[in-house]
Order: C-alpha cells, then sequence, then structure tokens
C-alpha cells in the first residue's frame, strides 16, 4: 500500500467510526441542549437499542430473511422502541428531577446508566451474544483501498438519519420548539409551549438515533453484550463536547472528527494503537482547556 | 484399674467413632474459581460443569476419604479484582482446595491468596508463564504453559512459508506474554514482526489496525487473547481485505468464535489445549455432559477442569485426609495418573511435564483437527 492508499483508508475507516459517534453524540447534545442534563445512560440506551435490534431481528429473519431488508425492519423496530424507552426514562428518572440542582439529576442519569447495564447483565448472563445477518464480506476496491459494502450501506444510513434530523429541528414546529426550548424554557411556557411535550420529543428522538446506531454496531461488529454502551457512551460525550455540547452539527463534526482522530492515531509509526484512546482523550482536555464551548458552540452567558 | 481403663478406652472409642461419624455427614468443599459472567463467562460455566460432573462422581463412587464433597463457585469474571474477592471468599470458607483458574490476568494475583491460606490448588486453564515464577509451590497447572504453544505456533508459521508477522493481543498477562514471546521467538529464528499492536478489551473497531497491518505486510496474523474480541478482529481482517493466513492461541478456541466471526472464520488456525470432541477418550464424558447441561456442548477447557478436579480427589484420597501440606505433597508426587487429557506429571515448577497443544482449522462453522 502507497501512503496515499493507507491515508484513503484510513480516511474511510474514520468516516465510519465517526458516524456511530455521531449518531450517538447527536442525543448527548439535544437533551442536554433542552434540559441541560448530561444523558450518561445514554451510551446503555445505545446498548438496549442493539439487543432490541438482534431480538427484532431475529423475529423478522424467518419471513424476509435477515439481509438488508431484515436490518432496516429491525432498525425501525428498535428505534421506536427504545425512543419510547426513553421517554419513559425521561418521565420517570428525570421530570421529578428538573427543579432539583443539576448534581442531582447528573446521578440520577448514573443510575439509570447502571440499572439499564445491569438488566441487560442479568438477561443475557453477560455473555456475549453473536448478531448474525446474512451480509457477505464483498466490497469495492480502489486500487488498494477496499470498502465494505456493509460499512457503504452503513454510513449512508447515518447520513440520512442526520439530514433527517437537520431538517426535522430546522423545518417543522416541533424542531423550532425544541431550539426554542434550549433558549428559554420559562419564556417558552408563557408563549404556550409544551415544554414537557417538547422535552419527550428530543428524548424520543435522541434515543432512537442512539439505537439505530446500537444496531448498525451489531451489523458491523456482529457482536453486542451488555457493556458495549460504555466506551462509546464516553467517546460520544467527548465528541459531542468537541463539536460544542447543544450544538447539533458540532455533535456530527465532533463524531467525525474523533472517528478520523483514532484512525490516525493508529497508524503514527512507533506508537500504535494503544494509545488512540490517550489521543482521544487528550483532544477533550485540549478542547476544554482552549475552547470550552467546543468547535462550534455559543458560549452562554450565566444568567444569576 | 484395668477396668477403668477398659471404661477410658470404650469411651474413647466412642467418642472417636462419634467424631468419625460426624466427619462422614460433613461434606468436603472444594473451591471453583471460574468466571461465571463477563466476556468469559462461556468457558467458566462450562469449566464449573466439567468440575461439577467430576464431583458427581467421586459422590456416586462413596465420596473422598468417606465423605461426600461439594463445591463453592467463586466468580473470577476474568477480572484481577474480581477474582481475589472470590479468592478471599474461598480461602475464609476453609476450601479443602480449588480448582480452575481460567484467564491468566485474573488467575495470577490469587495465586497469593490461595498461597498465603495454604490451599492446594490446581489451574486448569490458565497457563501463563508469568504464572510460574508466582507459584508460592501449592499451584498446579495441568494446562500446557505458553512456553509449549510459541514453540507450536513458529514452527506452525514457518512450516506455512510465512516470513512476517503480526501479532495482536490484548494487555493482559496471558496474551501478552504469549504475544512476546512469540515476538521473540520469531525475530531469534531471523523472521521479521511488522506489527505488534495490543487492543483494549471489548474494543469494537478493529478497521484502523486491519489497515496497519496490511500496509506494513504481514504473511500471517496471530491473535492470542480471547474469542469474543478475536471474532471481531478476524471478522474485520476478511472485511477489510486481509487475504493471508489467521491463527489464533488457545484463548479463542471456543464454537462462539464462528457465531461471532460467521463466515470469516473458515481457514482460521487455532492453537489449542485438548478439546473433548477431538479425544477418544472423552466420549463417555461429552455424553454426561450433554444429559446433564441441555443444550450446551462441553467446550475447549471442560476436560482440563474434569481431570483437575480428579486430580484433586485423587491427591486427597492418597494423603489420606485434607490437611494441606498432605494434600500438596500428593499432588507433586502425581506420576502419569491420566483421566481424560492424557497423563499427568509435573516438573519442579509444578508445570504439566509435556506438552498437549493440536492445531485446529475453521472449516464452515466449526473446527476440526488440523495436526497434533
Amino acid at each position: 500500500m502507497s501512503l496515499t492508499d493507507i491515508l484513503i483508508q484510513q480516511l474511510v475507516n474514520g468516516l465510519v467510526l465517526g458516524s456511530f459517534y455521531a449518531l450517538v453524540a447527536l442525543g448527548y447534545t439535544m437533551i442536554f441542549g433542552v434540559i441541560k442534563l448530561l444523558n450518561f445512560a445514554h451510551g446503555d440506551i445505545y446498548m438496549v437499542g442493539a439487543f432490541v435490534g438482534f431480538g427484532a431481528l431475529s423475529l423478522v429473519s424467518g419471513t424476509i430473511g435477515a439481509g438488508w431488508m431484515g436490518i432496516f425492519v429491525a432498525m425501525f423496530v428498535a428505534m421506536i422502541a427504545v425512543g419510547f424507552l426513553g421517554v419513559v426514562i425521561e418521565q420517570v428518572a428525570y421530570r421529578p428531577m428538573l427543579s432539583a440542582p443539576r448534581l442531582s439529576i447528573l446521578i440520577t442519569a448514573l443510575a439509570v446508566s447502571l440499572v439499564l447495564q445491569n438488566a441487560a447483565l442479568a438477561l443475557t448472563d453477560g455473555q456475549v451474544t453473536a448478531f448474525r445477518t446474512d451480509l457477505g464480506f464483498g466490497g469495492v476496491s480502489l486500487g488498494a483501498v477496499f470498502v465494505n459494502y456493509t460499512q457503504i450501506v452503513l454510513v449512508a444510513s447515518a447520513i440520512v438519519l442526520m439530514i433527517g434530523l437537520e431538517l426535522f429541528v430546522s423545518r417543522t414546529m416541533y424542531g423550532k420548539a425544541m431550539r426554542a426550548v434550549s433558549l428559554d424554557k420559562d419564556m417558552c411556557r408563557l408563549m404556550g409551549i409544551n415544554v414537557q411535550r417538547v422535552i419527550a420529543v428530543t428524548f424520543f428522538a435522541g434515543s432512537a438515533l442512539a439505537a439505530a446506531a446500537g444496531v448498525m454496531a451489531g451489523v458491523q461488529y456482529g457482536r453486542i453484550w451488555y457493556f458495549m454502551g460504555f466506551l462509546i457512551g464516553l467517546k460520544a460525550f467527548t465528541a459531542a463536547v468537541i463539536g460544542g455540547i447543544g450544538s447539533i452539527t458540532g455533535a456530527m463534526l465532533g463524531g467525525l472528527i474523533l472517528g478520523l482522530l483514532e484512525a490516525f492515531a493508529t497508524q503514527i509509526p512507533h506508537i500504535g494503537g494503544e494509545w488512540k484512546d490517550v489521543f482521544t482523550f487528550g483532544v477533550l482536555i485540549l478542547v476544554l482547556v482552549f475552547k470550552p464551548t467546543g468547535l462550534l458552540g455559543k458560549s452562554e452567558v450565566e444568567r444569576m | 484399674m484395668s477396668k477403668r481403663l477398659t471404661h477410658l478406652a470404650a469411651a474413647a472409642t466412642i467418642a472417636l467413632a462419634a467424631s468419625g461419624a460426624g466427619h462422614a455427614q460433613e461434606p468436603i468443599t472444594v473451591g471453583v474459581q471460574v468466571p461465571t459472567t463477563g466476556s468469559e463467562a462461556t468457558y467458566g460455566v462450562d469449566m464449573k460443569n466439567a468440575i461439577q460432573i467430576a464431583v458427581d462422581e467421586i459422590n456416586a463412587d462413596g465420596g473422598l476419604l468417606g465423605r461426600q464433597v461439594e463445591i463453592l463457585v467463586g466468580d473470577s469474571a476474568c477480572d484481577p479484582q474480581q477474582s481475589v474477592n472470590a479468592a478471599s471468599k474461598l480461602a475464609s470458607a476453609d476450601v479443602a482446595g480449588v480448582v480452575g483458574g481460567y484467564c491468566s490476568g485474573a488467575t495470577l494475583p490469587t495465586l497469593k491468596t490461595y498461597g498465603d491460606a495454604n490451599i492446594p490448588f490446581v489451574i486448569t486453564a490458565a497457563n501463563s508463564t508469568k504464572l510460574i515464577p508466582a507459584n508460592p509451590g501449592n499451584a498446579f497447572m495441568i494446562n500446557s504453559t505458553g512456553y509449549d504453544q510459541v514453540r507450536k505456533a513458529v514452527d506452525f508459521f514457518k512450516s506455512q512459508g510465512a516470513k512476517t508477522l503480526a501479532i495482536v493481543d490484548q494487555g493482559d498477562a496471558y496474551s501478552q506474554d504469549l504475544a512476546n514471546l512469540t515476538a521473540k521467538e520469531w525475530k531469534k529464528a531471523g523472521l521479521e514482526v511488522t506489527v505488534q499492536e495490543t487492543v483494549s478489551k471489548g474494543e469494537q473497531s478493529f478497521s484502523s489496525l486491519v489497515t496497519k497491518i496490511r500496509s506494513e505486510g504481514a504473511d500471517a496474523v496471530f491473535w492470542t487473547a480471547y474469542y469474543a474480541d478475536g471474532g471481531l478482529l478476524i471478522r474485520q481482517l476478511r472485511q477489510g481485505g486481509y487475504q493471508g493466513i489467521i491463527a489464533v492461541g488457545d484463548g479463542s478456541n471456543s464454537p462462539k468464535l464462528f457465531e461471532i466471526a460467521g463466515r470469516a472464520a473458515d481457514g482460521v488456525y487455532c492453537f489449542s489445549n485438548p478439546i473433548a470432541e477431538f479425544l477418544p477418550e472423552a466420549k463417555q464424558f461429552i455424553e454426561s455432559y450433554g444429559n446433564k447441561y441441555k443444550g450446551r456442548s462441553p467446550g475447549p477447557y471442560s476436560t482440563l477442569s474434569y481431570d483437575g478436579m480428579k486430580l484433586l480427589g485423587w491427591a486427597i484420597e492418597k494423603a489420606g485426609s485434607t490437611d494441606p501440606d498432605a494434600v500438596i505433597d500428593a499432588l507433586a508426587s502425581a506420576d502419569g495418573e491420566a483421566w481424560l487429557t492424557g497423563p499427568i506429571s509435573f516438573t519442579d515448577k509444578n508445570t504439566l511435564a509435556r506438552s498437549n497443544f493440536i492445531i485446529l482449522k475453521g472449516e464452515q462453522g466449526g473446527w476440526t483437527l488440523h495436526s497434533k
């Protein structure tokens, strides 16, 4: 492989990884946008999404097979089901805490994370579940660069979902309301916006995106387990912070940057992949030090 | 006078008999240290089940020293901290011995726990060479050690005409040890290691590593760690267009590897300790396992675990008591005792005196014997 080939191949790897991070980061950033909560259960929502998708795929694979058709049906089912799970979590765990100090609700989020993780641990006996599909290993070769068909479809689906979200937020009434709520909740209430419902819709959308990413991860990697949400949760959080937490475009950008950083870090001579997490979280620290609002975040004046 | 003596003797006899009878009712507890949760739980539960079968057989034959045997499980979770907790639990339960030990990284710190408590420990799976110097003398390894596997691996890659090798481990004692020793032997043979990398456990994406392996060039890739992530690497190597030889260490010889890797695992080689289905002696064992644990197959470490329990039982009988020192002496004196996996005798470092590695090849979603 020539240097150009290597760089292009790593670029592709980074884009695939980055689109997973971006999908999960979007949920972080949207939820932070509306209720200023770092939803640490978000990585586990992604994990639950993968398991629901797995269950749905097992159910439909008998009739429509476990090819792309079945996978998209499973992904759709997972997005709806986990979207509602997100709403339930919001209603049960976060809504009563909204007026409490921010630290309390953050701790609640950690508790929700542990509940989901341990429930999955108990249900699966801690075992790795194989996520089987009918997809092959074919792909496109451009010189020495090789791109798998699965990767192409997954990145395309991620892009479609992100465009869908962008349209939802910028063109619909709920999107407008969501942006308004993130600016000023009290004013929204005075203007007759149903703030509670807007928050619920935000949780639904964020959780559904995470579920989609979870199913994609199952398809791409072929393996799901109860702990799969932990690291990606941290990394998606990092992506959201790099992009500017609260900013939707920022989350997408942050996800891609993080994916690319990891891919290229692996290739650095004499250092290697052991260090890629050091790079990732090192970048998080640098961003926090030099541009705490992230690349696209706006600085917010704290009102007293 | 003589009458009184007779009385005393009679009383003593009755007391002795009573205490003997008391012992007969009190079972001997054997500790089982395996991961029953976490990513390696499949192997751990297989091992526990195999030990239970050995115990059932021992009990059906009248137990040990006339006492029944029962097991107490400590979940090591393949994690150094959890395994020390599990070991402390077993040690404080006053077990007569411990059988098990899977994941060398999680077994290593427990050597001290059992050493301090002076509990005989038969290690049935973990085989990192790092365990050897850390053994206080009470532990016995009945699986071949990493050295035997390294020799087998290097010879195999050479015989396949490989000149360059990529080695990937997971940073735990077992896989890193195997990787480093293989790299050393490989370089000693005048050949080149192009990539040697450690990946973190639970990592999902290996695509950038695959690109690195392809760009640096490697005739063969050797994964030295466990199946859960190994299946993932194999899958992504093939997805990413790598076409060379792929081989995995004995931590990856589970059939679950095929579930995760799918068709990508066909043609993959595995250096393995003796697996039940390839051992003619284990036919009866596989049958009882299938009968007792419906829907499960014995898995790769179950024969060794069964043998480990039988060996401990043999040693307790030979020692004539559960006194730790006597049992440890009895274990050390094992001289070709054989159950399923072949004769067991120990070197002066308490490791198995012979190599028991075989080479398997993935074909149509399962392992077949490639060579012994």
